[in-house]
């Protein structure tokens, strides 16, 4: 991939002080295991929130949870005016989230142009949807490079830039992003915190899991940390990272 | 040489419907990973449907055949609808339950049109043409014509509508494809619906080339199989030379072998999938159980 993230902004979502996600008592069971015990949190208008946490905390799993992809119970999840404890999976991306799973899941047998397009699913593929295309192209311009070619011969960092560009695809207010710099180089980490801050800059509210605490202290405001399903701490990023035991644990300090 | 050429255009007839049969399984197997073993027994259906309404109720032959594909096409959306709840549960019972609905549709033909069967008059009476020597009959070259519609018809659809690009993803990764919204149930839906629509097409055209049973399912069903995994399971233009060579082999192999002839082909075409598993387009493939 180029590696540099050029300029322009991409789609300008400007969020309305009603974008606020609110969840409350957000819990996930696989068969009789308990992986999210009653997790609360809000992601304010345009707000950048991390989840740290080792793996198997329930990071992924709260994400998906909050997707509907998998089986969950919630006293509230709220975004917006829009209630969204009965959503169902599919139907997550129309309220105006974005999700960029962990380990891409491009769609490895389509072209990047199509992989796109069908992030644009739930709009008409008409000027609209090719105007955001072209945003897309020009935040990640490897993409537009390699429009025609198969997602799945793509490198693991352009199909990273794919997931995210997918995801924007939708015009989402919120984004969800798990594990954006699993497998990257440390250089193209460096390109993932860049992506990230010209989003929040365009006004996305963004909420990254991450196992990489620096990446995710660098790249939001405010920190949740997960221990065994469960909210083990709380705060702003600058706090987080300077925390002993985050220091010790999540930074190897 | 004649007697060469004259075999290998006997060959290409059958050789389309096999390809319209595989092309059936394939469209299921590339948007959903799941081979529908009851395609062969809806092929059937497909033939016994058009050469039903073709002979009493003296519709136009080409007026029966989409009558029969929206018949077929209702019945593969049963078949769907049934299975859905196993989908992402129970891959294996998947499967399975499309046996089942295969021995269903068998016995329901049996109970509706009797298990002698019956012989379609051929709805295109001209003489076969005279080429160079070599005689084709007229019904094979619309057969192949009618072929080569469908296939261009469906790679069509999958390279260029937004359900074709839909329906895809959702075979290759069905979670990120609900996260970016497309419904899997009615993506998986109407891929069922076009595979049997298709499985109707090459029903009603088979219908005149031979007689119509109730077993007809399964030896149609096994070389259309035996195609779509020559030409590269999932792969729409490798079923259709899948098909086609299926076809030929047939031809060949009853002309000498006699008797033997199944025997001969199933015998090549193992060789050759063991030569090259993915089959001759093979791809990737779809991982779903």
């Amino acid at each position: 991939m180029s590696g540099t993230v050029t300029d322009p902004t991409p789609t300008n979502p400007t969020p309305t002080p009603t974008d606020e996600l609110v969840v409350s008592g957000l819990s996930v069971h696989y068969g009789g295991v308990r992986a999210v015990s009653s997790v609360s949190f809000t992601v304010g208008p345009g707000q950048c929130v991390g989840i740290i946490g080792a793996n198997g905390a329930g990071k992924t799993s709260t994400l998906k949870a909050l997707m509907g992809l998998v089986p969950r119970t919630a006293e509230r999840i709220q975004f917006g005016d829009h209630d969204l404890t009965r959503v169902k999976a599919r139907d997550v991306v129309r309220h105006g989230i974005g999700y960029v799973p962990e380990g891409r899941h491009v769609f490895p047998g389509l072209t990047v142009e199509k992989n796109l397009l069908l992030g644009a699913y739930v709009r008409a593929w008409k000027g609209e949807t090719r105007s955001t295309l072209g945003e897309v192209f020009e935040l990640f311009p490897v993409l537009g490079e390699m429009r025609h070619r198969l997602a799945g011969a793509l490198s693991g960092g352009q199909q990273q830039m794919l997931a995210v560009g997918r995801a924007l695809m939708s015009k989402p207010r919120l984004i969800l992003l798990d594990e954006p710099s699993m497998g990257l180089s440390p250089k193209l980490i460096e390109d993932i915190l860049a992506v990230l801050q010209r989003l929040s800059a365009a006004g996305h509210a963004l909420l990254l899991v991450e196992q990489n605490a620096k990446l995710t202290f660098e790249a939001t405001r405010t920190c949740l940390v997960m221990e065994n399903g469960e909210v083990a701490m709380t705060g702003t990023s600058a706090e987080l990272r300077d925390d002993p035991r985050v220091r010790q644990i999540y930074l190897g300090l | 040489m004649e007697v060469f050429f004259q075999t290998l255009v006997g060959g290409l007839g059958f050789g389309a419907v096999y390809a319209l049969v595989a092309m059936g399984f394939s469209i299921v197997y590339r948007t959903m990973g799941l081979v529908n073993f009851a395609h062969g027994q809806v092929v059937m259906i497909g033939a016994y449907a058009a050469s039903t309404f073709y002979m009493t109720a003296h519709v136009p032959f080409f007026i029966s055949i989409p009558v029969a594909m929206v018949v077929t096409g209702l019945i593969g959306l049963v078949i769907e609808r049934v299975l859905r709840p196993l989908e992402n549960k129970d891959f294996d019972l998947m499967l399975i339950g499309t046996i089942g609905f295969g021995m269903v549709l068998e016995s329901l033909a049996t109970i509706i049109w009797g298990a002698t069967g019956h012989a379609v008059p051929s709805p295109v009476d001209t003489e076969p043409l005279d080429v160079f020597g070599i005689r084709i009959r007229t019904y094979s070259i619309v057969v192949l014509a009618v072929a080569a519609l469908a296939t261009v018809a469906l790679v069509l659809f999958l390279q260029r509508t937004k359900r074709g690009a839909a329906m895809q993803a959702v075979a290759m990764d069905h979670e990120a494809a609900t996260a970016v919204g497309i419904h899997v149930g009615r993506s998986n839906a109407v891929a069922f619906a076009i595979g049997a629509g298709l499985a109707a097409l090459a029903g009603a055209l088979v219908a005149p080339m031979l007689y119509v049973n109730p077993t007809l399912g399964g030896s149609l069903g096994i070389k259309g199989f035996a195609a779509a995994i020559l030409g590269g399971f999932g792969n729409i233009p490798g079923a259709v030379v899948g098909g086609l060579a299926i076809g030929v082999l047939d031809s060949y192999a009853a002309g000498r072998f006699q008797a033997y002839s199944e025997l001969v082909v199933f015998l090549v075409f193992t060789v050759i999938i063991m030569i090259k598993p993915t089959g001759l387009f093979g791809e990737r493939t779809v991982n779903r159980a």
